[in-house]
C-alpha cells in the first residue's frame, strides 16, 4: 500500500535529516516507526504525507507515484488520512464542524451516515458534538482528529505521536482505538510513535530509525522481546508484562 | 442627540468595511497589510471612472469592486506570497512599499485634485430632528448587506467552515485536505472587493484624493486592532468605538476649557481620538476587545 524507496530529505538548505530510507506498509497493517529523540521519525511521517518534499527517492500509494504531491491533495485524491502530533484540532470551532471537515468531498447522505456512525464509535465526542473543540481534553482532541481523519474513509492513516501529552489511561483508549481501526476497517497505518511499549503492542511491525536510516526492521512481537533491542533502540522504556 | 448617534454611525460604517477586510485577511497571511488602504481607493477612483464613462452608479460600483478583488489577489501571489516566504515583518515593508507606489500611481493618473462622483443632490430629511442625506442611507444599507453576506459565507457555508479553519492553524487545515493557499486567495478577493466597496461608499458622500488612503490609515488600523487583529467581525466593533470616540471630539464643546462660550475642534483633530484609543490598546490589551481564542475567525 505504501511504499517509500530511498527516501532523502531534510528541511530549507539544512543538510538531509532522512538518508536513504526505505519502507513499505500494506493493507490491515499498523506499522509503528521507532527511535530515539532527532532521529527523523517526524520528518518521514511529514515527508511520506507530503509536507515535506523528498530531495531523493521516490513513494507510492497502491502503486500510484506520490512523491510530489502536497498533502491537502493526498487527503484529498489518494484517501490518506493524518493525524498531526500537536494542534490537531481547530479550537475555534465546534466538534461536529471539525469532523465535517474532513467530509467535504462527500455527498450529504454519505456525510450525515458517516458522522453518525462515528458518534457511535465514540461517545465521548457524541455528547459534545456542538461544544467548541478548544474545550475538550488532550485525549479527547485526540480521538477528534481520529474521527476527522477517518469521516472520509481513507484507505491509509498516518499518525504522529498520537499518544504525546496524553495521561496513562487516555494513552490506553487511543490505542485500543487505533487497533480497532485496523482490525474493522483494514486500513493501512502508519504510526510515528514516542511510547514504545504502547506502539509495539498494537503494531505489526515496526521500523527502527538512527540517525535518519533504518537501523532495523522487525516484526512488533519479536521487538518487544528482544532485550537487546529495547536497551539499544527503546532506551529502557520497552518492559515485557 | 439622534444626530451624534447618527455621524458615530455613518463613520463607523466608514470604517468598518475597511476594517473588516484588514483583519480579515491578518487572520490567514498573520501580517497586516497596509496596501488594503489604497485598494480602497482604487475602488473609488475606478468606480468614479466607469460612471462617468456612462455606466451606471450601481454596475460600476460592482464592477471596480470585482476588480479591486482580482487586483489584491494578483498582487498576494506576485508580492506578498513571496515576501512572506521570508518574513511576516518584511511583507510589511513590502505593503507599504506598494501601498506608496499605488498613490504615485494615483498621482500620475488623476493628479492632486480630489474628484466627486456626479450624483444628484438631494435635500437632507430630518429623522429625529437628525439632518440624513441620501448618500448616507445608501452607504448604510451598501455596507449592512456587504457585512451581512461576509457574515453569512464565513458562518453558514462550506467554504466559511474552511477559511475558518485555515484561519485557526494553516498546517493542520492542509492535512484535513483544504487546499489553503485557494482558501488564502478567495479571502483576499472578498477583502479586496470590501476595501473597494469601502472606498467607494467614502468617496460617494464626499470625494476621492490620493490623500484618502492615507487619512483611512490611522482609524482603520485603530478599529481592527481594538477588534482584535484577525477576528473580522470584532472589527466592526472597533469602528464602532473609534467612530464614536471621533465623533465625541468633533462633536464636544471644550469652549469652556480655552475661556470661551463655544468652541468645538475640527474635524482634522479627530485621528487624535483614534491614535489615543490605539496606544491605550496597545499598551494594555494588545489583542483588542475580543482576547478568546474562540472568537476568533
Amino acid at each position: 500500500m505504501i511504499e517509500a524507496k530511498d527516501i532523502r530529505a531534510g528541511y530549507g538548505d539544512g543538510a538531509d535529516i532522512l538518508t536513504g530510507i526505505s519502507l513499505s506498509a500494506d493493507r490491515r497493517e499498523i506499522v509503528t516507526i521507532l527511535g530515539p529523540n532527532g532521529c527523523g521519525k517526524s520528518t518521514l511521517l511529514k515527508t511520506i504525507a507530503g509536507y515535506v518534499r523528498p530531495r531523493a527517492g521516490s513513494i507510492t500509494f497502491g502503486g500510484t507515484d506520490v512523491t510530489a504531491v502536497p498533502i491537502h491533495e493526498k487527503v484529498r485524491h489518494h484517501k490518506v488520512g493524518y493525524v498531526p502530533q500537536t494542534d490537531n484540532v481547530f479550537g475555534t470551532l465546534t466538534v461536529a464542524e471539525n469532523i465535517l471537515l474532513g467530509a467535504r468531498q462527500l455527498a450529504k447522505t454519505e456525510k450525515e451516515k458517516r458522522f453518525a456512525a462515528l458518534m457511535d464509535q465514540y461517545p465521548a465526542l457524541a455528547g459534545k458534538k456542538t461544544r467548541k473543540a478548544s474545550a475538550l481534553s488532550g485525549g479527547e482532541r485526540q480521538i477528534l482528529s481520529l474521527a476527522r481523519a477517518l469521516i472520509a474513509g481513507p484507505e491509509i492513516l498516518l499518525l504522529d505521536e498520537p499518544s504525546a501529552g496524553l495521561s496513562p489511561l487516555m494513552m490506553h483508549e487511543v490505542f485500543d482505538a487505533i487497533g480497532a481501526i485496523r482490525d474493522s476497517e483494514g486500513m493501512c497505518i502508519l504510526m510515528v510513535e514516542q511510547n514504545a511499549f504502547e506502539a509495539l503492542g498494537i503494531a505489526d511491525r515496526a521500523y527502527v530509525l538512527s540517525l535518519g536510516q533504518v537501523a532495523m526492521t522487525a516484526k512488533a512481537s519479536d521487538l518487544l522481546e528482544d532485550p537487546a533491542m529495547r536497551k539499544l533502540y527503546l532506551g529502557g522504556e520497552v518492559h515485557a508484562e | 442627540m439622534f444626530q451624534f448617534i447618527f455621524d458615530a454611525l455613518i463613520r463607523s460604517v466608514d470604517l468598518a468595511l475597511i476594517a473588516v477586510a484588514l483583519s480579515a485577511v491578518y487572520s490567514l497571511i498573520k501580517f497586516p497589510n497596509v496596501a488594503l488602504v489604497q485598494y480602497a481607493v482604487v475602488g473609488a477612483f475606478v468606480a468614479m471612472s466607469l460612471h462617468t464613462a456612462g455606466l451606471p452608479l450601481l454596475l460600476a460600483g460592482l464592477l471596480s469592486a470585482f476588480f479591486v478583488g482580482l487586483l489584491a489577489v494578483v498582487f498576494n501571489i506576485l508580492v506578498f506570497e513571496r515576501l512572506l516566504k521570508v518574513d511576516s515583518a518584511i511583507a510589511l515593508i513590502g505593503s507599504l512599499a506598494l501601498s506608496m507606489i499605488l498613490s504615485a500611481v494615483f498621482l500620475l493618473t488623476y493628479g492632486p485634485t480630489a474628484y466627486r462622483f456626479k450624483l444628484e443632490v438631494t435635500p437632507a430629511m430630518r429623522v429625529l430632528g437628525a439632518r440624513i442625506t441620501d448618500h448616507q442611507i445608501t452607504t448604510l444599507i451598501v455596507t449592512a448587506i456587504s457585512l451581512g453576506l461576509f457574515a453569512l459565507i464565513l458562518f453558514r457555508t462550506s467554504l466559511g467552515r474552511e477559511m475558518r479553519a485555515t484561519a485557526t492553524n494553516g498546517v493542520l487545515a492542509a492535512a484535513t485536505g483544504i487546499d489553503t493557499r485557494r482558501v488564502t486567495n478567495v479571502v483576499v478577493f472578498l477583502s479586496g472587493m470590501l476595501a473597494a466597496l469601502g472606498g467607494i461608499t467614502l468617496a460617494m458622500r464626499g470625494s476621492v484624493s490620493i490623500d484618502l488612503g492615507t487619512n483611512m490609515l490611522l482609524p482603520v488600523f485603530a478599529a481592527a486592532i481594538l477588534g482584535g487583529l484577525g477576528n473580522a467581525l470584532g472589527a466592526v466593533v472597533g469602528a464602532i468605538v473609534i467612530a464614536a470616540a471621533e465623533t465625541v471630539v468633533t462633536n464636544t464643546n471644550v469652549g469652556p476649557l480655552v475661556g470661551e462660550d463655544l468652541y468645538f475642534l475640527p474635524a482634522s483633530y479627530a485621528p487624535v481620538a483614534s491614535f489615543a484609543i490605539l496606544v491605550i490598546f496597545l499598551l494594555f490589551r494588545p489583542r483588542g476587545l475580543f482576547v478568546s481564542e474562540v472568537s476568533r475567525v
